[in-house]
């Protein structure tokens, strides 16, 4: 039988968002799903090698950003980076940085993005795998 | 199936995923469930509230059966047979 298929844009480059998509893409990969993950604008700062770790932007409820961090660090909650990590030992994971993206971060080339990151991409095949996808989300 | 008949079930494998948060226990249970075999009867110890209803949805989607929840002090387990 064919898995089904996540489509995830992620826009947004802030902890607390790529947090959540993390969490996401552990449900997708409990049952298996095949996900494509098209990095978009702020996103791509976030996975630039020199930001991925110390970038700690919140996008929501900014004035409680250190309470919302200091939980998810006692709470034991994977980096965001280990998250995705995780998911893409546990199903097919794909992550395409967006070349426009890429660009506005001064990242052209593959090898200045973490290693979580696939392929350097277009628009239309974000368009391509949102039009198979069984769940497409922007976050 | 009850408490007690939950209770005198011969597990084949624990996973104690009580450190972590969703999704932690539903991943530990995903990774563990390769461990055992058609029949066997695994255990996911966790103190999510959460994981009480994803690892049922999980058993629906995956084709396990979910036998059910026992309540512990600060945790609980969860009973499933693959």
């Amino acid at each position: 039988m064919k898995n089904k298929k996540l489509t995830l844009a992620l826009f947004s480059g802030s902890v607390d968002k790529l947090t959540a998509a993390g969490v996401i893409l552990g449900g997708a990969a409990a049952e298996d799903m095949d996900v494509d993950i098209f990095v978009l604008l702020q996103a791509a700062f976030a996975f630039k090698k020199e930001n991925a770790m110390v970038n700690d932007r919140v996008a929501e409820i900014t004035d409680k950003k250190d309470e919302f961090l200091a939980s998810l660090k006692a709470l034991g909650t994977p980096h965001w980076t280990e998250a995705f990590r995780t998911a893409k030992e546990m199903t097919n994971v794909k992550v395409h940085i967006c070349g426009f993206a890429g660009k506005v971060w001064k990242g052209v080339k593959l090898d200045d993005f973490i290693d979580l990151a696939d392929d350097i991409c277009g628009i239309s095949e974000y368009m391509a795998s949102a039009e198979e996808a069984d769940i497409n989300l922007f976050i | 199936m009850n408490t007690e008949e939950l209770a005198q079930l011969h597990v084949d494998k624990s996973v104690d995923a009580r450190g972590t948060s969703c999704p932690g226990p539903l991943l530990a249970a995903k990774k563990a469930i390769g461990q055992i075999e058609k029949g066997q009867v695994m255990e996911v110890l966790s103190a999510d509230e959460g994981t009480k209803r994803d690892i049922p949805k999980w058993c629906t989607k995956k084709g396990y059966e979910y036998l059910g929840t026992i309540e512990e002090s600060g945790f609980f387990k969860i009973l499933l047979r693959k």
